[in-house]
């Protein structure tokens, strides 16, 4: 197992506190969870994608990076209209 | 040798920031103050993760294509949480209201300030 993997599980139980924010806190502090959460994700991938030595899968990363900010500016702007 | 090192450094640190932020976003109280520890998250670690990616590969399509990745995620967070905390600032302390109050203050002193030079 490369310490790529090894970094990628550390990271991953990051998901778990921040999961608990997501699901327990009030709404605000649930989006800003969700953000953290998906940058976790970027990272995840892209160190999977390097212990494995998949190049195809770093266009996961990419992909989801991009979204990232096209999903959160969505997200955050129709919550800071609809109460 | 010495480039294993390097790599295991680089993804200890990564792993360092993204746990401390992970910390802070649980344990402080409000939201604003949470948002301040997903940059290091979504700012920092990144960059050590390219950097270990790139120690690891040098310049492949691999390093190349995170190095994309990073660099979406550097630019993309200031520009997201701007947008949240300028949305919580509207949910929690009416925003646009007081955006809307300022306005009409401004635009009461320009009133008052074209009046005095009618009568000067």
């Amino acid at each position: 197992m490369s310490s790529f993997v090894i970094a990628a599980i550390a990271m991953l139980t990051a998901l778990i506190p921040l999961g608990v924010v997501l699901c327990r806190a009030e709404l605000m502090s649930a989006v800003v969870a969700y953000e953290a959460i998906g940058s976790v994700t970027i990272l995840v991938l892209m160190l999977l994608a390097e212990g494995f030595r998949r190049p195809g899968e770093f266009e996961l990363a990419v992909l989801l990076a991009v979204l990232l900010l096209g999903g959160g500016l969505v997200f955050v702007r129709f919550l800071e209209r609809w109460r | 040798m010495a480039r294993a090192v390097i790599v295991d450094v680089l993804l200890g640190l990564a792993v360092a920031v993204v746990l401390a932020g992970t910390a802070g976003v649980l344990l402080m109280r409000d939201a604003y103050q949470k948002v301040h520890y997903v940059t290091p998250i979504s700012v920092v670690a990144p960059v050590l993760v390219g950097l270990a990616i790139l120690v690891q590969s040098g310049w492949t399509i691999s390093s190349g294509q995170s190095w994309l990745a990073v660099a979406v995620m550097v630019i993309a967070s200031p520009l997201l949480a701007h947008a949240t905390i300028r949305a919580i600032w509207i949910r929690e302390d009416s925003g646009a209201g007081r955006d809307l109050a300022r306005a009409g203050q401004g635009g009461e002193r320009q009133d008052r300030e074209s009046q005095d030079r009618e009568r000067l």
